[in-house]
């Protein structure tokens, strides 16, 4: 057989689909979109009957897998005043895992949390012992949906970031393309099934993602927006909050939002330190012991969100912490759209 | 639907004009297609955004408590807002626990023939991209890349309005389509019959699955206008009354206290159902708590002003077996 080194785009027939899953199934677990009550979520892929690749995306993102919505980072005894256990030291529960199947726009969203608690200083215990574990097999997008913007904001149908591997879905086969070392040793195993990808092939998925690629409007130019959404008190403020509740589901639901609240849980002697997902939306989030809270109104709540995502971000990390995926444009009880909050401050300018 | 979105303009743009109001609380086009948001209008040359359709889906009356709880400077004189049924239902709520006043709201009344429900219609359109959408008196059309499809709105109403029995509202300073509203037949809520025969085991059963898939973003509670409260229980750290986990004994935790709560209080509006980002039927609870207070005391919530609320008032006839015997 032809050696496959330094060829980082495959082919898979769809006819060893099966056998090319069952084979990664051995050394990893699998979690994947799955349709459960009219929605798809991730799930453990045990049998492949349960996996849906023909979804959009899915409703919650990926993060909870290395950010949950609730961790305990360790439990202690009231009376003693002693730690009993620290999660840290605790056996990963699924040694090696693969997300299969997530979209690039939530894989990237993956890298950004990479640089809040794994690669910079101080690095996350708790993150990163989930992060070593995981390996990323994305999916490209062909239906993007009408509520999507990645492409104004930097990634793509076929962003690569954060991937180890990205999957592209053709006539009868997937293109595959390995991103990363990690990415080529998952393929070790099943490089027998697999061919070099040739020039129509590549032509061909090159036609798809353009294809998909047009139907994503560019909105902004994601390279000013740094400098343009700085006025902490330009009088747009004012108003853009206006229709907002002040619930959590978009920063819930958002893959980059990462704010967290930590709490001792205490039923008579057994405590819990528990770390879960928090919201700069709701009112008691920057509530100080004195009483005063820095952000009495929604229009501070709300600056802080887009400030963050698209000031601050930059600034700290290098990277707009937000990836186009429209699940809070879609998800908003009252149709609040980011996008609009971008265009508004930008034509503002 | 194009005749009385017309009256709805022509009316706030007097009220703006003569300056009865300062503010009016009523719908726009939304951004995505099918969807329609809430909309502050304060200038008379911006009325021509406003719309009007079966998708108007929010109750706006959940604004009111935090806007007219502003400082003097800020706040509006008066505030005009559009109500179906259901949110001057909400309304009179607000009026009777004081918060907001009468005088410092302007009613723009419509009766509602039925809010269409989104999603349900998302759904049997699956991942097509929707190019149009068009609505006549009985349907909704909904062009698509590949084809046109068309819904019969009745069909595609939201429980709460199937099973809705006051669609005019009940308080109101104009009322708009007064010619065009057919009072509808009340078809009796089987889901909700269903679940509540069922037995106690049961009922917790389907409890606890729906609520199992909560995130707590606390949207049920935003969206909903009886929840004004300015520190909720939920957040509350002094004392803490409920754990913040995602643990299904916290979650349980909190949604019991929201759901009992709203006892004598829910108009059934669907306010909370419909901001659900995990599509609990939440409503399943509360209707459950809307006819168990009309059949013990008699009460509907939101339609007087005067009467006085079930659970803030005694009457020695009060049905009180279920203190004394167990079920």
């Amino acid at each position: 057989m032809k050696s496959k080194k330094g060829h980082n785009q495959l082919i898979l027939d769809k006819q060893y689909f099966e056998k090319f899953f069952k084979s990664l199934a051995k050394n990893y677990k699998i979690f994947g979109p799955a349709e459960i009550d009219d929605g798809n979520s991730l799930i453990e892929i045990d049998s492949l009957d349960k996996i849906k690749l023909d979804y959009r995306n899915t409703r919650i993102s990926p993060k909870g897998f290395f950010f949950p919505e609730t961790e305990t980072l360790f439990t202690f005894d009231v009376e003693t005043k002693k730690v009993r256990k620290k999660e840290t030291e605790e056996e990963v529960k699924d040694k090696n895992r693969i997300l299969f199947g997530i979209r690039p726009c939530d894989a990237l969203a993956i890298s950004f949390l990479d640089k809040v608690f794994y690669g910079n200083k101080p690095v996350d215990p708790y993150y990163t012992k989930r992060r070593n574990s995981t390996r990323i097999i994305s999916f490209a997008c062909t239906n993007p949906r009408q509520s999507c913007f990645c492409t104004s904001v930097g990634c793509g149908p076929d962003g690569e970031t954060g991937s180890d591997i990205i999957f592209f879905e053709m006539d009868g086969r997937y293109l595959i393309k390995t991103l990363t070392p990690e990415g080529e040793e998952i393929l070790e195993n099943v490089k027998g099934i697999l061919k070099v990808a040739m020039k129509k092939d590549i032509e061909e998925k090159e036609r798809l993602m353009k294809k998909a690629k047009d139907r994503l409007k560019k909105i902004f130019e994601i390279e000013d927006l740094e400098k343009k959404v700085e006025q902490i008190d330009a009088s747009y403020w004012e108003k853009l909050h206006q229709k907002c509740l002040g619930c959590g589901i978009c920063t819930y639901l958002c893959p980059t939002c990462h704010c967290f609240d930590i709490t001792d849980e205490v039923i008579k002697s057994y405590g819990m330190r528990v770390r879960t997902w928090d919201s700069c939306m709701y009112s008691l989030f920057t509530l100080h012991a004195s009483g005063h809270n820095p952000r009495p109104t929604l229009k501070e709540r709300m600056r802080q969100r887009i400030m963050h995502k698209f000031n601050y971000a930059p600034k700290d990390y290098g990277e707009t912490f937000c990836v186009g995926c429209g699940r809070c444009i879609i998800y908003c009880p009252v149709n609040m759209d980011i996008r609009e909050i971008i265009k508004e401050i930008v034509e503002e300018e | 639907m194009k005749k009385i979105e017309d009256e709805i303009k022509n009316t706030v743009k007097e009220l703006l004009t003569d300056k009865k109001i300062d503010l009016f609380i009523g719908y726009e086009e939304g951004t995505l297609p099918l969807r329609t948001s809430p909309c502050f209008v304060t200038n008379h040359n911006n009325v021509d955004k406003l719309v009007y359709n079966s998708l108007c889906s929010n109750n706006l009356t959940v604004y009111l408590p935090q806007i007219m709880s502003k400082n003097k400077e800020e706040k509006p004189n008066r505030v005009g807002i559009l109500c179906k049924g259901c949110d001057s239902r909400s309304l009179v709520g607000l009026i009777k626990e004081n918060q907001i006043k009468r005088e410092d709201i302007f009613i723009v009344g419509i009766s509602c023939e039925g809010i269409v429900n989104l999603k349900k219609i998302l759904y049997q359109l699956g991942d097509d991209e929707i190019v149009s959408v068009d609505e006549d008196k009985d349907s909704i059309t909904v062009k698509l890349r590949n084809g046109k499809k068309n819904f019969k709105k009745k069909d595609y109403l939201f429980e709460s309005c199937l099973n809705c029995a006051y669609p005019k509202p009940n308080i109101y300073d104009v009322l708009i389509n007064k010619a065009e509203y057919s009072p509808k037949v009340v078809i009796p809520d089987t889901l909700i019959r269903e679940f509540s025969e069922k037995p106690r085991e049961e009922r917790w059963q389907i409890f606890e699955k729906e609520i199992s898939k909560c995130i707590r973003c606390y949207a049920c509670r935003n969206a909903c206008p009886n929840c004004y409260c300015k520190e909720c229980f939920a957040e509350e750290t002094k004392p803490k009354w409920i754990g913040v986990t995602n643990d299904l004994s916290d979650i349980i935790f909190y949604h019991i206290i929201r759901i009992l709560h709203q006892a004598g209080r829910c108009v059934d509006c669907g306010a909370c159902v419909r901001a659900c980002p995990m599509d609990i039927n939440l409503r399943l609870f509360t209707r459950i708590l809307v006819d168990e207070v009309k059949e013990r005391f008699d009460y509907d919530p939101g339609i007087s002003i005067e009467e006085p609320a079930p659970l803030a008032t005694y009457e020695f006839e009060d049905k009180q077996e279920f203190m004394t015997e167990v079920e």
